[in-house]
């Protein structure tokens, strides 16, 4: 025997083709065609989701929910109203400035609301300089601008240009996520947007056990700023107390982190920021030589690193804040002009600076996450919940094999073939178009395999009816099989119509079922009626048979 | 084999025995739901769910004490096998947001940790659910269900050619459903997401049975011009008994498998899907029939425009 075909497999392979080749040739020419079809069908799916979940370094074809393997699945709202506040307020010193510029003199220019300010007491004389100053910088369709009274002008964004920020907002937002997940080195992840309100964001990371660290990742906003500081002191009220008690236009309070007692520092800073997150070019985690404890180094792009070394270069002596999050991380003394590279300290861990540094390369998020839902599982948990389903499934196919057999005898045999293939077809379409199995899909993998018996046993009730009305068998089959037909179209055409209702409940465990059950009904009209009839002529074959198994 | 040879009951006559029963368990149902409330899953509720593995038999009572540091309320119970040595934690949401149920779950893992050291966690899984997500999800869920219902109603309506068929089946899922739903709240379980799930999938299957008998109605229909319409229903319950019972029997143990060995998670929607079949079968023999022909009866035409669509 030649080596290869020691080999136990290749033998079981040339022992399959013979018996295929066999059936091929014994079979009526005019099956020929159905059965190189359905054949090379069920191949194609059987090798598409082969093997089905893997060994340890090798994944498996069909991909696996975050019920199953374990992970963190989170539902995320983008707080919009951030980025709404954030235009309106650079609108307003928009306004604020130019009218400046021009010499216009007025009251106030406020914001109200999220979406509109107003500019109040503009000089009589002037009204018509403003006016002309407003349209020309808040342009229709973006504003929308009124005049209730002599002097005061209402600027209001429109309705378009709400969604429109709200919806770059959300996309900005997952952008950031996925530069950040990207860090974390979570393979397949999932980050999309969520639910019909336009601003949730779904963030699916499988495999990930260090929920916390993941969770503070991707809710970090990391919004820096490196603003000049004008004065500090321990309280609000004493800050102010030397500007004649209150904030200065072209100023605002920043909390700081505390002194190194731990005291409360608040800093009087200029609201224009020297740099910003988006002057970075990259960000690291190092040691500060003087102290060894961790800090943030960071280097700045070309255009940053212009303005770092021309306000630096002017302000030697006074105070920089480095501001995360609204916050004052540190305040140093300015010693010398700087390029393009600086260093953040703080009271960090060696891993918060680490996850800092992160945050910081991947980008600012334009507005605060809120934590919306949350669900993790452990992944043992999760392998529980494998073993439970397939344990369900294999009994529940075991129960119905033998069942069937039992009463439909030889086409009990039939109706095991059409079970088998509908599963592979399932298994096949789920590896092939990505859907995820999760524990309810399992759910729906075995009602599928209820179903497919179902269209069987109508189709053999039919048969049997046929034949006790004194059909012959050849008829028998025929009718059963084409009067079955369009129940079977109805009664899968309805379930349909219900599973599309669960494709609404979003992603998650629930759409998984959704998936397996309508491919599982797809899979079943073709494997319970066209390949079960296939086998029925197949075995019927030339002779006129006077009875049948059933 | 062959259970059943050419049957020959008196369906629609039972019919005055069954369809006040029937009213009358739907009601029950409706009523007991009212009254004793539903008990939702945290996806609908909100707040969150803690299932905790321990190294070895866990005390209720030891974690109890730990927990009760952290929040107030805390349901505590055993999770699945008791060999597992799990427990499921549940704290009540009320109005808190996600990030603070967030920071609560944490202070549960970290006082379990701290205070029950002896005996530590193996591994956890949360669930986190905002107040708002849970009642967007509870609305979705049952307009879902009655779109579902609306949706079937119509599609049985066009393809049979009369509101009657469309009516019949839809009432008997809704039957199905209600009671099934009343059983789940009797038997203690909490309404999930895979519970509304199963629902949804029982409304499918449920009208699947209702369809089959139908169909073979209106085969009949066609063949038989002359007799009365009653007596051609009763004799199609008849002729499709066989299949009715059988494939809802294999349905049935099949998901009776589900049950027994599907686990935990999957508890509550192979209950649902167990009991809904039984029903199912029950309402597509006994109930949807006898509508079909009352209604019919009503428009005192006595042949209903059943044709085929196709």
């Amino acid at each position: 025997m030649p080596p290869a075909l020691q080999n136990p497999f290749v033998q079981w392979l040339v022992l399959t083709a013979i018996l295929a080749a066999a059936a091929y040739f014994g079979m009526r020419p005019e099956l020929r065609l159905r059965a190189t079809l359905y054949g090379s069908f069920l191949i194609a799916c059987f090798l598409a989701f082969w093997p089905p979940y893997g060994k340890d370094d090798q994944p498996g074809k069909i991909k696996l929910g975050l019920d199953l393997r374990g992970g963190i699945h989170l539902v995320l709202q983008v707080v919009t109203d951030d980025a709404l506040n954030a235009t309106v307020d650079d609108a307003v010193q928009t306004a604020r400035d130019q009218a400046t510029r021009k010499g216009i003199v007025f009251a106030s220019a406020q914001r109200i609301d999220a979406t509109s300010f107003a500019v109040e007491g503009v000089e009589p004389a002037r009204v018509k300089d403003m006016r002309d100053l407003v349209r020309d910088f808040f342009r229709a369709p973006d504003w929308d601008i009124r005049e209730p009274a002599e002097g005061r002008f209402l600027v209001k964004m429109t309705d378009g240009y709400v969604r429109r920020i709200k919806d770059s907002t959300v996309k900005e937002a997952i952008k950031t996520l996925e530069r950040r997940v990207n860090q974390l080195g979570v393979a397949d992840p999932v980050i999309t947007e969520y639910g019909g309100r336009g601003d949730q964001i779904l963030v699916q990371l499988p495999g990930v056990t260090d929920v916390e660290q993941a969770k503070r990742v991707i809710k970090t906003t990391a919004q820096l700023a490196l603003k000049i500081v004008e004065d500090s002191a321990p309280s609000e009220t004493a800050l102010l107390q030397g500007h004649g008690g209150k904030v200065p236009d072209n100023m605002e309070v920043v909390q700081g982190a505390g002194d190194t007692a731990g005291q409360p520092v608040f800093y009087l800073a200029r609201k224009e920021a020297v740099i910003t997150g988006r002057d970075l070019k990259n960000a690291r985690a190092g040691v500060d030589p003087q102290t060894n404890g961790p800090e943030i180094q960071f280097t700045l792009n070309p255009q940053g690193a212009e303005k770092f070394k021309r306000e630096t270069g002017r302000s030697i002596g006074r105070r920089l804040a480095i501001i995360l999050d609204n916050r004052v991380e540190s305040a140093p003394v300015i010693q010398s002009q700087i390029s393009d590279n600086g260093r953040i300290t703080g009271r960090y861990t060696a891993q918060e600076a680490d996850e800092l540094a992160k945050v910081l390369r991947a980008g600012a998020l334009p507005a605060t996450l809120k934590y919306q839902q949350e669900l993790t599982v452990g992944a043992s948990l999760g392998r529980d919940s494998i073993r439970a389903g397939v344990t369900a499934a294999l009994m529940g196919m075991a129960f119905l094999a033998i069942f069937m057999l039992a009463y439909y005898r030889l086409s009990g045999l039939n109706a095991i073939v059409a079970l088998t293939a509908n599963l592979v077809i399932l298994l096949g379409a789920m590896a092939y178009t990505g859907a995820t199995l999760t524990l309810p899909g399992i759910a729906g993998v075995i009602l599928t395999i209820g179903v497919g018996v179902d269209t069987n046993v109508l189709i053999f009730e039919r048969i049997r009816e046929e034949l006790r009305n004194g059909k012959t068998v050849r008829a028998a089959i025929n009718n059963g099989f084409e009067r079955v037909w369009i129940t079977i179209l109805d009664t899968h055409a309805t379930a349909l119509i219900a599973a599309a209702f669960l494709f609404q409940f979003g992603t998650g465990p629930v759409k998984g079922f959704a998936v397996t059950l309508v491919m599982g009904l797809v899979a079943n009209i073709f494997a319970s009626y066209f390949v079960s009839r296939f086998l029925f002529e197949w075995v019927l074959g030339r002779r006129q048979a006077a009875t049948l198994s059933i | 084999m062959e259970i059943l040879k050419n049957p020959h009951y008196d369906f629609l006559g039972k019919s005055k025995i069954f369809v006040p029963l029937s009213i009358l368990l739907t009601l029950a149902s409706l009523a007991y739901m009212t009254f004793h409330g539903i008990r939702y899953g945290v996806e609908f509720q909100g707040g969150t769910q803690v299932i905790v593995r321990f190294t070895s038999p866990p005390q209720i009572d030891r974690i109890r004490s730990v927990v009760d540091k952290t929040a107030r309320g805390a349901v505590i119970q055993t999770y699945d096998d008791p060999k597992k040595n799990q427990v499921v934690i549940r704290l009540p949401g009320g109005e808190q947001e996600g990030a603070e149920l967030s920071v609560q779950a944490q202070g549960v893992l970290a006082g379990l940790a701290r205070d029950y050291a002896e005996n530590p966690v193996k591994e956890f899984s949360t669930e986190i659910v905002g107040p708002t997500v849970g009642q967007e999800l509870r609305k979705k869920a049952v307009q879902l269900t009655m779109f579902g219902l609306l949706f079937q109603f119509v599609y049985i309506w066009f393809r049979f050619g009369g509101a009657a068929w469309g009516a019949a089946a839809t009432i008997a899922v809704f039957h199905d459903v209600i009671i099934t739903l009343g059983l789940m709240v009797l038997c203690g379980y909490e309404v999930t997401l895979n519970v509304i799930a199963a629902l949804l999938t029982l409304v499918g299957y449920s009208v699947n049975d209702t369809i089959v008998i139908f169909d073979r109605v209106r085969e009949n229909l066609r063949q038989r011009r002359k007799e009365p319409l009653d007596k051609i229903i009763n004799d199609s319950v008849n002729q499709t008994l066989s299949r009715t019972l059988i494939s809802s029997g294999t349905t049935f143990l099949t998901v009776l498998g589900l049950y027994l060995f599907g686990g935990e998670v999957l508890r509550g929607f192979a209950f649902a899907m167990v009991v809904g079949i039984i029903f199912g079968t029950y309402s597509t023999i006994y109930i949807a029939s006898p509508i079909v022909v009352w209604w019919q009866g009503l428009r005192k035409d006595r042949r209903p425009a059943a044709r085929a669509a196709l």
